[in-house]
């Protein structure tokens, strides 16, 4: 089947002929000498008398020339013949992240829909994998899942497999949990121009926290103990374990068992080891996913990690570690033991986040069934054409058309030249 | 149709036209103008004195007889009056290109004004270049077929080329020049010419031959060129019609008041006139 490197050349070049055409029949010429015996006394200036010619002559010369132009357009739009007619290339996105159930599932599903030309495997971030072997090499990682972060990447290798196909299909093999559904997912899956072929798979439900409860250091005059008391138990999905000291044997061997947060909240500069800040200052609030407490708190040290909450000009105050089968949470927010703000709601509602369960909330149900319409979409597979760029692909034809039409044109020109010796 | 034939309308038309010359003509030969001499003709004028010297055969012996005083008779000589028509065979006399309504009045002007100075017995001939730009004279004759021999050479020429008239003037020994021409090629030299053949004692007459189209060129866009000088080639629209119109106009009216101050005839004809018609304005032309 014959396509073209640039279409938009024919048209081009067939408006070029069309104008050939026109320019060659009307033709503005000066019109036949008359002889007047009394010409001297014509005013002598410069008057340009334009006629019209309709006559069909110079046929030849006009024949040369729309076919030199036609032979440059073909040239320039560049006439491929593509090999892989009716191929359909196909693109799979293998989901690793942590809403899976099993990975192997994932990789047992990719294997029985056949060969795939591109493979994807993605969590929070997407990677292409490189041979088709490199599957098994795919493990379950902790992270988030991102959709965008797949259609993203689908979108940036259809571009590869464009030329050697007629169509792309993608192949989405993922549990497309909630989670995994962001803001950006419906424009990015909206840039993908075709349908797209949803395989789920289970989704790890068995994860998810059902409960937990809130262990508070017995000690008298603490603002954090005192506000986080005023969290409902009921909201805790995990057990949480809060220390103001320095974290002893006992706590860490506590905190390596599964589904338990350790936070490790220093209520001093001098029972936290963390590397200091260069400069030590002060700021006016901090914020985490739940909440925002506006206060003026001082900055002591830089903390390294997943942030969980952030001060107000962007840098963690709150980080994340994993720790065994566990998690610990460094909180490096000094609270003013005369202070009152922890007593407030404000302070609840940031606390939140950090007493939550490691690597955050958890939302593994299922998208609702409009998102995964919208997903999956309608209508045709992508056309490859719509990937292939057209400066990256060249025509085997194009040097000879080029090189005809400038024969051509050498062509007209010495039968032009032998027409003005002859007239 | 014959030669004759061609032009026997245009004699019969012009018979009985006379060209009396503009002055006293100088000639010896007896003829039908006024001569400057006075002698012994028939035709009495005066009588005058004897004076030493005179012949004693024109005294008037019976005036003698009764006054005893000798008195000779004088009477006014009649001359010929020799006349050589140049005509312009120039190429802008070839036009207009398709019927050549310049050339043929002009061959009907020699033929006919050659018809009238050999009716009034004066000798005439012609003087023009052949096709091949040759100068050609045919000398002022006053035999009876000489106005054949005429119409057989200007039927015979045709128009072409730039030779100038002023060159064929100079070897010319007729009394009365007539010019034939559109004055569009020497015409500077060629009233040079003129004027010493007038201060010479000659007379000289000049018919301005004018095309219609010339004075009204077709009303369209219209590349013109001058035949005789191929390079002038100027494109007359409507909008420089006018123009044109009035440079024409003033330039014939120049030629005109500067041969009528040499003390040449001046006529212009133009060629929707009937030739007979110009013929005779041409020669009552020189009428005083």
């Amino acid at each position: 089947m014959m396509s073209w490197v640039l279409p938009s050349a024919l048209a081009i070049g067939a408006v070029a002929c069309v104008a050939l055409v026109a320019v060659h029949f009307i033709a503005r010429d000066r019109p036949v000498a008359e002889p007047l015996p009394t010409a001297r006394f014509v005013p002598d200036r410069r008057i340009h008398a334009r006629t019209t010619s309709f006559a069909l002559t110079d046929l030849l010369l006009l024949v040369l020339r729309i076919a030199a132009v036609a032979a440059i357009g073909l040239g320039v739009a560049g006439p491929t013949i593509a090999g892989g007619r009716g191929r359909v290339a196909r693109i799979v996105l293998v989901d690793r992240s942590r809403g899976v159930l099993s990975v192997a599932e994932a990789r047992d599903s990719v294997r029985s829909m056949g060969a795939a030309d591109v493979l994807i495997a993605f969590d929070s971030a997407a990677r292409t994998l490189t041979t088709p072997r490199s599957l098994d090499s795919v493990e379950k990682t902790g992270a988030v899942g991102s959709l965008s972060a797949a259609f993203a990447a689908a979108n940036a290798a259809a571009g590869s497999v464009a030329s050697r196909a007629d169509s792309i299909e993608v192949l989405l093999v993922s549990p497309a949990t909630d989670e995994e559904v962001d803001a950006a997912t419906p424009a990015i899956r909206a840039a993908w121009p075709g349908r797209v072929r949803l395989l789920r798979v289970h989704a790890d439900t068995t994860s998810t926290p059902v409960g937990g409860g809130l262990e508070l250091p017995r000690t008298s005059n603490d603002p954090v103990v005192a506000g986080l008391s005023l969290v409902p138990s009921g909201e805790l999905q995990s057990s949480v374990r809060l220390v103001r000291g320095r974290l002893s044997a006992a706590d860490t061997a506590w905190g390596r068992e599964a589904g338990r947060v350790l936070v490790h909240w220093p209520a001093s500069d001098s029972v936290a080891d963390w590397p200091k800040r260069a400069t030590i200052d002060a700021i006016g609030g901090v914020a985490s996913g739940t909440g925002a407490l506006v206060a003026r708190l001082p900055r002591l040290w830089a903390v390294n990690g997943r942030a969980i909450a952030r001060w107000a000009d962007g840098e963690p105050a709150a980080v994340e570690r994993a720790f065994g089968a566990g998690c610990v949470r460094d909180v490096a927010v000094l609270v003013d033991p005369a202070s009152d703000v922890t007593l407030r709601a404000p302070f609840r509602d940031f606390a939140r986040a950090l007493l939550g369960p490691c690597g955050g909330t958890r939302a593994f149900g299922s998208a609702d069934s409009v998102t995964l319409s919208r997903l999956a979409g309608t209508g045709p597979l992508a056309a490859a054409r719509l990937f292939r760029v057209a400066a990256s692909e060249s025509s085997r034809f194009t040097p000879w058309l080029l090189l005809l039409g400038a024969g051509l044109l050498l062509a007209e020109l010495g039968l032009r030249r032998t027409s003005k010796v002859a007239a | 149709m014959s030669e004759a034939a061609s032009y026997g309308a245009l004699l019969d038309a012009v018979r009985g036209v006379h060209w009396p010359a503009r002055r006293a003509v100088s000639s010896l030969l007896p003829g039908a103008h006024h001569s400057t001499l006075r002698g012994t003709s028939a035709e009495f004028t005066e009588y005058r004195l004897y004076r030493q010297g005179d012949d004693p055969r024109r005294v008037d012996w019976r005036l003698l007889a009764r006054s005893d005083r000798a008195y000779i008779r004088l009477a006014n000589d009649r001359a010929v009056l020799p006349t050589t028509i140049v005509l312009d065979t120039s190429a802008s006399m070839a036009f207009p290109v398709a019927t050549r309504d310049k050339w043929r009045l002009a061959q009907e002007l020699t033929i006919g004004l050659a018809a009238v100075a050999h009716a009034d017995g004066d000798p005439v001939g012609v003087a023009l270049h052949d096709a091949r730009g040759k100068a050609m004279n045919l000398p002022p004759r006053t035999r009876r077929d000489v106005v054949a021999e005429i119409a057989r050479v200007v039927l015979a020429d045709q128009p072409g080329g730039s030779e100038p008239l002023a060159p064929l003037l100079r070897g010319l020994r007729s009394a009365r020049l007539v010019v034939l021409s559109d004055l569009l090629g020497d015409e500077e030299d060629l009233l040079r010419a003129v004027r010493a053949h007038i201060v010479s004692g000659g007379e000289a007459h000049v018919a301005h031959v004018i095309a219609r189209e010339e004075l009204d060129p077709p009303r369209r866009t219209l590349l013109a060129a001058d035949p005789e000088q191929g390079f002038v080639q100027r494109m007359l629209v409507e909008s420089s019609r006018r123009e044109y119109e009035e440079r024409f106009a003033w330039w014939r009216d120049d030629v005109a008041r500067r041969w009528r101050a040499a003390g040449a005839s001046y006529t212009e004809v133009v060629t929707d006139e009937p030739a007979p018609r110009a013929v005779r304005r041409v020669a009552a032309s020189g009428e005083r």
